[in-house]
This record gives structure tokens, C-alpha cells and sequence, in this order.
């Protein structure tokens, strides 16, 4: 009797019930702050709606410099991260053999360090008085001054490089993978050389792996910000804007538009990068 | 013998729950509990220590500490102006004003804060009256006696001697809350300039260019000498001597002869706050306490019976010796000052 009853009262949600946490959580915690910011944004101090702050970074030849600098840098960062991460993950599938799992450890382990501590680091390494510089100046007198590397545009992309670029080893790595190495054997044994079956076998078989990686690094590399802070190279970037607008001249709404606009163009890119990776047909 | 079912289970359970609810809005009535801020690391502890402890002691009360920054706490007391959740503010000179001008602080006065009475009228004017200066820290020059044996002596040296190349100099960034006044105000003072002028101190920073580091925090600008990426730069004597303390005795401070800065810490509390702020609020400017809370911070205090130890006297630059910020004017065109920076400057 007691299990007719159990069986009676039993429930048996629908396959979205199981969705709503999930769903819930995200509308709390990010559409609902998206669309609060949104209209922060366009919210003016007397209560009106306006779109002057959009109008005045837009019409900025100054903010429209930040807005290049802010997509130039990510996408600069995103290419050189494809370089190397490209042929680390090609070893790591193809040649490490059992080296793999410490390879796979060493791409890993400096993301279980702070990004503080790693920024950190590098000041450490290349400060005049660093490492690197008393190992040239002092050491083996191979110059008379230090270099002048912290502080430059080229150690603030190195650092990007260092933090991001385990996200595009392991995209790649594992659209690598998975592709039968007999299609790649099949057009050597057919007479394709070397390079021309990782040309036209493997490289477009891996495509897909390249714009998963490269979406993550975009991204990240889009909203960065404590690298940038501490590391500098002169960059000028909207996540540096909107702290400042947050820290130093509290306007808000202003910081709001900045964070808007990070947006649209962040999702332009993944828009436009997907697209391109589609179109390769994978 | 009773069957464990799903049913009852639940039903234990929120029995139990409402029980420890219940249990818990007991304890909360027999202690109030009040919610002051504080920066992190020693700031914490001494925080705890100095002025938690004693309050907690004599009102029976209980007092949480919130981490953060002076932006954040403010923004969290905007957002909830009726029921704000922190009862007190430690705040920047320029952000306290914001705060006061914004109608969002209550009144400080003697039948309030009994301490208030001595603490220099001048702390809490600054704060338009709804609030005032606790300690304070003037904003000089610092830097490495082993590669700087004869340091600048006054912020027009310190400009000349950069630009010239001597030395590479560390500032702080416009990322950080304070630049405007440390150093954009007090350069442009020191160099001529005013409020409404500050023409001098952009050019002294297009001098120095090619010299200059930018700091986004204390300790990167700590980093940058101790790394030997920077000879000297703009910092804060009680911070300076913190590490002098902690075995960086390499490390000096000026007060430049035009005086530095005075940046100053400010305290309020918000509209609506736990009446027991105040309270809290006699502790922080209570002279034992602070004495205490000045031996380890390195930093000045504003009661003015604190006696200094013979350790810390020479360290403290009196406020009268440094400059006061004209917070007030200064508020009304940083802005300004800030996107200048951004277009001329970089970062």
C-alpha cells in the first residue's frame, strides 16, 4: 500500500526542470547585472535616457585609439599564442610518447600560481637590477648598461603569451587528437611529402581546435587586466579605462558604456571568428 | 520502532533549520553586531587590535571588519542608502567629501564623539563636518640610499634630476585612486601651478619621460626599488618606514621642502548606520588607542595627546609641514586632470 502510494505522488520533472538551476543562476548573476549595466549606461544623471556617453567614445578619436589598441592587443597576443602553441601541442600528440604527462604538467602548473605572483615574476626576471640583467651586466659582462625590458609593450605580451598560452595547447591538442593519423599516413604512402600532408591533412583537420583556442585567448586577452596593470608597456586599454573609471573618477556610467562596448566587441570577434572557422567546413 | 521515510526526513530538517534560525536571531538580540571596514594585511590587524578590541569591551557588542577600498565601501552604501551595510567608512579625502557633499554621512560633533574634541577642528572641516581624519601620512620622496647617496630635497630637484637622467623615478599610475592629489596637485603646487593650473606639472612629467615608472599599488612601487627597476620616486613616509622596519633599511624618505602631500585617512558614517558607529567611532579617536595604533602603522594620528615613542617621533612629518590638499576644489576639476593624463601621459 505504502509504494502504491509512493508510486502515486512520484515526480517526474521534464527535461528542462533539470536545466533551472543552471538557468536561474545565470540570470541572476549575469543577465541581470548585463542589463542593469546596460542601462547604466545609457541612464544620464538627472534620470533621462541618453546615449551621450556611447556618442562621446565613439566620436573620440582618442577612445577610438584605445578601442584598436584593446582588439590589436588581444589579437596580437591571440597569433603569437597559435605559434607557439601550434607546434607544443603537434609534439605533445605526435612525438612526446610517454614525455606527454610531464608536458601536460608543465603547461598546467604555472596556471595553479596567482597571475599576481607570476607578474611579479617577471619584475623579478627583468628589472634593471634583475636576474636577467646581472647575468649580462655583471656575470658575463656581455653589455655596460642593463636593458630596459620590464615596462615595455614586448615583456606586457610576453606576459599575456606565458598566461594564455595553455589554453591554446590544450584546444589544439585535443582536436589533434582526435584525427587518424591514416589519413595523414594514406597521402605520405600516395606521395604527399611532409609538409604537404600537415599542409593540406592535418592543419585543416585541426581548424577547429585552432578557433576554440583562439576564442579563449581573444577573450581573455580582451578583458586582461592585472597584467596590463602591473607590467604597463605603455598600453591603453578599455579594462584599464574602466577600472580608472571605477577608482579614480567614479563615473559609473561612464565605466558602464567602457564595459558595453568591451562587449559588443568581444562578441563581434567570437561572431567573426566562428564564422571563419566555419567556412573552412569544419 | 519508527521508519526513517523521505517525508520525515524533511520535516526533522526543517524543523532543525528553523531551530538554528531561531537559535541564531537569539544570539544576534543579545549582540549587536556592527560592520566597520578596513584595508588589508597590518591595516587588519592593527584595525582589530586597537580599535575592535577595546570597543568590543566596553560596549558588549560584537564588530565585524569588511575588506575593500574606499570606492567599493561607498558604492555598497549607495546601493542601499536605507539599510546600509557597513556602519563606518574608512575613506580618501577627496571621496569623504563626495560622500558628504552627496547628503550620504551624519554629522560629527562633540556630544556625539567625545574624542572629537581632539582632534584639529581643520580633519574635520576637510570633511564638510560629516566626518574627519584619523591618521594621516604626507606623500614625499623615497628612495634607495645605495644608488641615490644624495637624494633631491625638493619636488623641483627631484624633476630636474630625472629629467636629466641621474635617476629612474617610480610614480604612482592614474589607476591609483590618490595620483591626482600626491602628485599631480602637489607637483603642479610645487612647480607653480594651482588647482586651476596644473600646466607645470605635465610638463615635468613630459621632462621626465624617458626616467619614469609608473606604480599601480604600494607594494609594486616597493618592487620597483627593491628590484633596482627605480632609484627613487613618490610614496608615503609611514609605508616607507614600514619596510625599513621589516629589513629594507636601505630604503629613506624626504619630505621635499615645498612639503609633500598630506594624504590623510578619513572616517564616516553613513545615514542609517547602526547607532553604535559612534561608539566605535570615540575608540578610533581615542589617544591610547591610537598611540597604538600609530607605533605599528608608522603612520601620524590626529588626537593630539598621543605622545610618539622616541622610535617613531622622528619619522612623523607633523601636517602642519606638509601640504593640505584643497580636497574640495580639487574634487571638482579631477576629472578633468584624469583624462588629460589619459591623452598626454599613457598610463
Amino acid at each position: 500500500m505504502a509504494r502504491a502510494n509512493a508510486s502515486r505522488f512520484r515526480f517526474n520533472p521534464p527535461g528542462w526542470f533539470l536545466l533551472l538551476p543552471a538557468v536561474l543562476f545565470l540570470i541572476a548573476f549575469f543577465v541581470l547585472p548585463l542589463v542593469d549595466d546596460g542601462l547604466r549606461s545609457i541612464r544620464a544623471d538627472d534620470g533621462s535616457l541618453t546615449l551621450a556617453r556611447y556618442v562621446a567614445i565613439l566620436s573620440d578619436r582618442f577612445y577610438l585609439g584605445v578601442i584598436v589598441e584593446t582588439v590589436a592587443l588581444s589579437s596580437a597576443v591571440t597569433v603569437i599564442c597559435v605559434l607557439i602553441g601550434y607546434p607544443v601541442a603537434y609534439h605533445l600528440v605526435r612525438r612526446a610518447g610517454c614525455w606527454s604527462a610531464l608536458i601536460v604538467f608543465l603547461l598546467i602548473a604555472p596556471l595553479l600560481t596567482s597571475i599576481i605572483m607570476r607578474t611579479f615574476g617577471w619584475q623579478v626576471l627583468f628589472a634593471r637590477r634583475g636576474l636577467i640583467n646581472t647575468l649580462l651586466v655583471q656575470d658575463l659582462g656581455l653589455l655596460e648598461q642593463p636593458l630596459r625590458i620590464l615596462n615595455t609593450p614586448g615583456l606586457a605580451i610576453a606576459a599575456l603569451v606565458h598566461v594564455l598560452v595553455p589554453f591554446m595547447v590544450l584546444s589544439i591538442a585535443a582536436v589533434l587528437q582526435g584525427i587518424d593519423q591514416r589519413l595523414e599516413e594514406g597521402a605520405q604512402v600516395l606521395g604527399a611529402s611532409r609538409w604537404r600532408t600537415f599542409v593540406e591533412i592535418t592543419l585543416p583537420l585541426s581548424l577547429d581546435g585552432i578557433g576554440t583556442g583562439a576564442i579563449l585567448v581573444f577573450m581573455i586577452a580582451n578583458g586582461s587586466f592585472v597584467t596590463l596593470a602591473l607590467l604597463g608597456g605603455g598600453f591603453q586599454t578599455l579594462p584599464l579605462f574602466i577600472f580608472q573609471q571605477f577608482n579614480t573618477t567614479r563615473d559609473f556610467g561612464m565605466a558602464s558604456t567602457m564595459s558595453t562596448v568591451l562587449l559588443v566587441i568581444a562578441m563581434a570577434c567570437l561572431y567573426l571568428q566562428l564564422r571563419l572557422v566555419r567556412r573552412q567546413g569544419i | 520502532m519508527t521508519m526513517l521515510t523521505r517525508r520525515r526526513l524533511l520535516q526533522t530538517g526543517a524543523g532543525a533549520g528553523l531551530m538554528l534560525a531561531g537559535a541564531s536571531r537569539m544570539a544576534m538580540g543579545q549582540a549587536r553586531t556592527l560592520n566597520v571596514t578596513a584595508y588589508g594585511g597590518v591595516w587588519e590587524t592593527t584595525i582589530r587590535s586597537c580599535f575592535v578590541a577595546p570597543f568590543e569591551a566596553k560596549t558588549g557588542a560584537k564588530a565585524t571588519v569588511s575588506l575593500g577600498s574606499p570606492a567599493q565601501w561607498l558604492a555598497q552604501v549607495e546601493a542601499s542608502p536605507a539599510k546600509p551595510p557597513l556602519d563606518v567608512l574608512i575613506m580618501t579625502p577627496d571621496l569623504a567629501i563626495t560622500a558628504a557633499q552627496a547628503d550620504r554621512m551624519q554629522d560629527f560633533t562633540v556630544e556625539k564623539i567625545p574624542n572629537l574634541a581632539k582632534i584639529p577642528r581643520q580633519f574635520t572641516d576637510a570633511c564638510l563636518g560629516k566626518g574627519t581624519y584619523f591618521d594621516y601620512g604626507v606623500a614625499g620622496i623615497t628612495y634607495n640610499k645605495k644608488t641615490v647617496p644624495n637624494p633631491p630635497k625638493s619636488f623641483a630637484e627631484f624633476v630636474d634630476r630625472v629629467a636629466a637622467g641621474d635617476f629612474v623615478a617610480s610614480v604612482p599610475s592614474i589607476t591609483y585612486a590618490v595620483t591626482p592629489i600626491m602628485l599631480i596637485w602637489a607637483m603642479a603646487q610645487a612647480l607653480g601651478g594651482s588647482v586651476e593650473n596644473v600646466d607645470p606639472f605635465f610638463d615635468a612629467m613630459k621632462k621626465m619621460k624617458k626616467n619614469l615608472l609608473f606604480w599601480s599599488g604600494p607594494n609594486d612601487f616597493f618592487n620597483h626599488l627593491a628590484s633596482g627597476e627605480a632609484d627613487l620616486g613618490i610614496y608615503f613616509d609611514g609605508r616607507t618606514w614600514n619596510h625599513y622596519d621589516e629589513g629594507a633599511t636601505w630604503i629613506d624618505f624626504v619630505n621635499p621642502k615645498e612639503g609633500g602631500a598630506l594624504a590623510a585617512v578619513a572616517i564616516q558614517i553613513p545615514k542609517n548606520a547602526d547607532p553604535l558607529a559612534f561608539a566605535y567611532l570615540n575608540e578610533v579617536l581615542d589617544a591610547q588607542n591610537q598611540t597604538r595604533f600609530a607605533e605599528v602603522m608608522n603612520y601620524a594620528v590626529t588626537n593630539e595627546d598621543v605622545v610618539y615613542s622616541a622610535k617613531l617621533k622622528p619619522r612623523i612629518t607633523p601636517w602642519q609641514q606638509a601640504a593640505f590638499p584643497p580636497y574640495e576644489k580639487i574634487a571638482a576639476v579631477r576629472n578633468g586632470w584624469v583624462d588629460r593624463w589619459n591623452r598626454e601621459i599613457g598610463r
